[in-house]
């Protein structure tokens, strides 16, 4: 009985200072604030998303081709577009890590 | 020790409460100290749930009659085994289980969910809180688990159908699979709720409803099993609402992993796949709500219990709130790009989500009728077998056909031309088997021959997709064949793994149309001497032999099965007579076709008085195919969830936090 | 880029139209459901039932020869309806046990469609999830 008497207090003092543990670790925080992703942050997300998708399809589709499921003229005709979208999500990449630089401080170190 | 057990439950539910509360706080007025504070809450809430399983456990483990639950499902003779197990035998433990499994996993998904962000992990944690909550609180105020009594001198014990190692070890891999549909829904939930309009959720949450996925079909292939070899009726599925429960949110689950495929490659269908895992989700619950409160006729339901409006309002509330969070963040959820082709990969996984989706809800709207029939005319109604086995058959047989084609089907837009030169090798092989099967005398079920056809199609399709993919790895020079084969499956782990899972679907199809279209059935009275033949096997009765057991009398009938002038073996079915429970149990017995992959299944139906015997008598052919379909299931499973750095390294320079690449 | 109707609403529009069709041409042809019956609604149903009640008194007969014949009461009731079976029969079938059997009422007794009967497991057991 005095065993769980323990186990139960022991098991209670625990949960309390592990929920209190942020307030006790940081009494008074300098910054507080929940970090999420600005305007910029957003837009570099979405850009490196559709660079990575762009050269991801770019890659399937060689491989595609190579393993006979695209024809050599349907390659031909879509690899293309496809090659101007990936470096088109690289430039915009690109010139958006350039604005950042020149405009802003980075925001977290 | 039961006060033990009663405190970790409350304190369990405070925190829970505290993590949904102060949680929802945290994430909307974006504090970051409350957040933390209330992920610490979710961890502490795993610890005391964690402390009230050990409770139940040791109290199981030592027999404490005075735990009412103890004496309910266990007795003294029951083996620790099943004395353990017993843990999840009954409505209260098995609620417990949940809330260990629903805990473990929200410790999991916190600890590894930074990648998905932290204001989409602040909404996730009350997300998970509400979870927890509802579960906590069914166990504090409704069913407690630690309910004491007078000790009594024995306990009830457990049904002794029930002790079968692949029933004691089903419900926990079914948990796995339910709970774990909970976190992909909480990032999804955690996403829409952070106003997140890009993947992280879907990358962050791959796995899980990958692992969670397969969890739920490998328990519903250890219940198959159970119910074949342990009830005993010849077949393995019976559409029981409770079996029902299970499919359903596997299925949408299947259509959620396929879908965000299409969402991580081209960025469309982000409304529909937030629509599935909400889906998958509920499908999840309502599970659960048809198995414990007796709504739904069934033979394993538990008779009318107060839990089931506690279930329904939760799902009612879970529904509501997710729909109208969808609805609020429309316009969020719009994807710039269409679908450009009917004849694209994209297409093939649309269909193939249409399909699931189509065979979840006519699974729903024969489980649900009787409710529905009662409260529109009085009268409830049932539907059984033959209108499962017609929807299974009008989406299962082009769900299949579509398995063989998508891998085949490029991305965006495939020319026909393209396509007419891949489909060749598989279409002819299929048209050759068919020709086979037809020869081979399998025109005897037309559905059979379609199902056959079909997976000979799509098991070709994946040996080309190997191979083809292996013979332009190796063209790039530098391996062998062996190392171009490990080479191209180490690097495309989800698609080669998600070829095998493909495999094992297709065997299981084999398998099931086996048993099923082309089984044959005979039964008998048999005198000692007496013989009957089924399918080209003649069986000779010999007589019976009587066994005591500790637990139980043991009666077999000994037959002996003769193939030709082979003789195959004595094999012996019959029942057991349990004294402690008085209950009488069939233990069938199986001859194994190696050769074949079929079985021959033996019942006795009735051990007559006279000496004679009632038997009955089933050639199931590839029936083991089911089995084996199981195994490279989890093979496919493993391949495809197994951790890539490469992908990882990418992942992590992509959604590096907070810092801007130059 | 123009918001031209992609091809995709199309499809899932056709699609639940086609689900739809096929669902409603299964039900007018196949029917609706099997009423589940207790004894005391038995009367005037013609046509093939499920129904449910508890055993009562002891069963006579041989399922697997000329018939099993046992009597059937609403659970929470009193109205009671003679069964004939044959078939197999569950091991958990005796007097006192919930079970479930499709038949026709003919005579006032129900004959029951060989091989349907179910029994539930008792809740003594609650058995699984």
């Amino acid at each position: 009985m005095t065993a769980a008497l323990v186990v139960g207090a022991v098991l209670a003092v625990a949960c309390v200072v592990l929920v209190a543990l942020p307030f006790l670790r940081e009494p008074a925080a300098r910054d507080d604030r929940l970090t999420s992703p600005d305007e910029l942050e957003q837009r570099r997300l979405s850009l490196a998303e559709e660079r990575d998708r762009a050269l991801a399809t770019l890659k399937e589709l060689e491989f595609d081709h190579r393993t006979g499921k695209v024809s050599d003229d349907d390659y031909r005709r879509l690899v293309g577009p496809l090659r101007q979208q990936a470096a088109q999500a690289l430039r915009a990449l690109d010139l958006r890590a350039e604005q950042a630089a020149d405009e802003r401080v980075p925001t977290r170190g | 020790m039961a006060d033990l057990g009663r405190a970790a439950l409350v304190t369990a539910f405070l925190l829970l409460v505290y993590a949904l509360v102060a949680g929802s706080l945290a994430a909307w007025q974006k504090r970051r100290r409350l957040a933390e504070s209330a992920q610490n809450a979710l961890l502490a809430a795993f610890g005391a749930t964690l402390i009230a399983s050990a409770v139940l456990l040791a109290a199981l483990a030592r027999h404490d009659f005075s735990f009412q639950y103890v004496a309910d499902h266990t007795s003294h003779e029951l083996p620790l085994g099943y004395t353990l197990t017993a843990f999840w035998g009954g409505q209260e433990g098995s609620l417990l289980l949940w809330l260990l499994v629903l805990t473990g996993y929200s410790v999991a998904a916190v600890l590894t969910g930074r990648r998905a962000g932290r204001e989409v992990l602040a909404w996730v944690v009350p997300t998970l809180g509400l979870v927890g909550t509802f579960f906590a609180m069914l166990l504090v105020f409704v069913a407690s688990p630690f309910a004491t009594q007078a000790a009594a001198a024995d306990g009830a014990g457990l049904n002794p159908s029930l002790q079968n190692p692949y029933m004691a070890i089903h419900p926990p891999m079914l948990y796995l699979g339910y709970v774990g549909l909970t976190v992909p829904f909480a990032f999804a939930m955690g996403a829409l709720l952070a106003r997140r309009t890009d993947e992280r959720w879907i990358v962050a949450t791959r796995r899980w409803t990958l692992a969670a996925w397969a969890f739920l079909g490998v328990g519903q292939l250890l219940g198959a099993h159970w119910a074949y070899v342990e009830i005993g009726w010849g077949g393995f599925y019976a559409w029981d609402p409770v079996e029902n429960a299970a499919l359903m949110p596997w299925l949408a689950a299947t259509a959620f992993l396929h879908s965000v495929m299409i969402q991580e490659k081209r960025g469309m269908l982000k409304v529909w796949n937030v629509l599935l895992v909400v889906l998958a989700f509920c499908l999840s619950i309502f599970g659960t709500f048809l198995t414990r409160s007796g709504i739904i006729q069934s033979i394993h339901s538990f008779t009318q219990s107060s839990i089931g409006p506690w279930f329904l309002g939760f799902i009612c509330l879970i529904t509501a709130a997710s729909l109208a969070l969808i609805f609020v963040r429309l316009p969020l959820l719009r994807s710039k790009t269409r679908l450009e082709s009917l004849v694209s990969r994209e297409a093939t996984f649309l269909y193939n989500n249409l399909l699931l989706v189509a065979l979840a809800l006519t699974i729903l709207w024969g489980v649900v009728y009787p409710i529905l029939s009662q409260a529109v005319t009085g009268e409830a109604a049932t539907v059984s077998k033959p209108y499962y086995n017609f929807f299974l058959h009008t989406f299962g047989l082009p769900l299949l056909l579509l398995m063989g084609i998508g891998p085949l089907v490029a991305w965006r837009r495939a020319s026909l031309r393209a396509l007419g030169r891949t489909f060749l090798w598989p279409l002819g092989a299929a048209v050759i088997a068919g020709i086979a099967l037809l020869a081979a005398g399998a025109g005897s079920s037309r559905i059979g021959v379609v199902a056959y056809t079909f997976s000979v199609f799509v098991l070709a399709s994946i040996a080309l997709e190997f191979a083809r993919g292996t013979a332009a790895r190796k063209a790039l020079g530098g391996v062998g064949w062996g190392g171009a084969f490990s080479s191209l499956v180490a690097r495309n782990r989800r698609r080669y793994g998600g070829y095998v899972v493909h495999a094992s679907v297709v065997l299981l199809a084999i398998g099931v149309t086996g048993a099923s279209a082309y089984q044959t059935v005979h039964e008998a009275r048999l005198k000692p001497g007496q013989s009957m033949s089924v399918a080209g096997d003649r069986l000779v009765f010999r007589g019976y032999e009587t066994k005591t057991e500790s637990n139980h009398r043991a009666i077999r009938a000994l037959v002996d099965v003769y193939r030709g002038n082979d003789y195959l073996g004595r094999y012996k079915p019959g029942k057991n007579q349990y004294f402690a429970e008085d209950q009488v149990s069939n233990e069938v017995s199986i001859r194994h076709d190696w050769l074949t992959g079929g079985d021959l299944f033996l019942i006795a139906d009735q051990v007559n008085a006279n000496g004679s015997i009632d038997l009955k008598a089933l050639q199931k052919p590839l029936v083991n195919l089911l089995w084996l379909a199981g195994i490279v299931f989890i093979g496919g499973s493993l391949i495809a969830l197994w951790p890539d750095a490469r992908e990882a390294r990418r992942l992590a320079e992509r959604y590096a936090d907070g810092v801007v690449r130059i | 880029m123009a918001r031209r109707g992609s091809p995709a609403r199309l499809i899932v529009a056709l699609s639940v139209a086609a689900v739809l069709a096929v669902f409603l041409l299964y039900t007018s042809i196949a029917g609706g459901g099997t009423p589940s019956l207790r004894p005391s609604q038995l009367t005037g149903h013609t046509g093939r039932v499920s129904l449910m009640g508890q055993v009562v008194g002891k069963p006579t007969g041989d399922a697997h020869g000329a018939g099993l014949r046992f009597q059937l009461r609403d659970v929470k009731g009193h109205t009671t309806v003679p069964v004939i079976y044959k078939g197999s029969v569950p091991d958990l079938f005796r007097t006192g046990r919930d079970v479930v059997v499709d038949g026709h009422l003919r005579n006032g007794a129900f004959v029951a469609v060989p091989g349907t009967l179910v029994t539930k497991c008792p809740s003594k057991y609650s058995p699984k999830t």
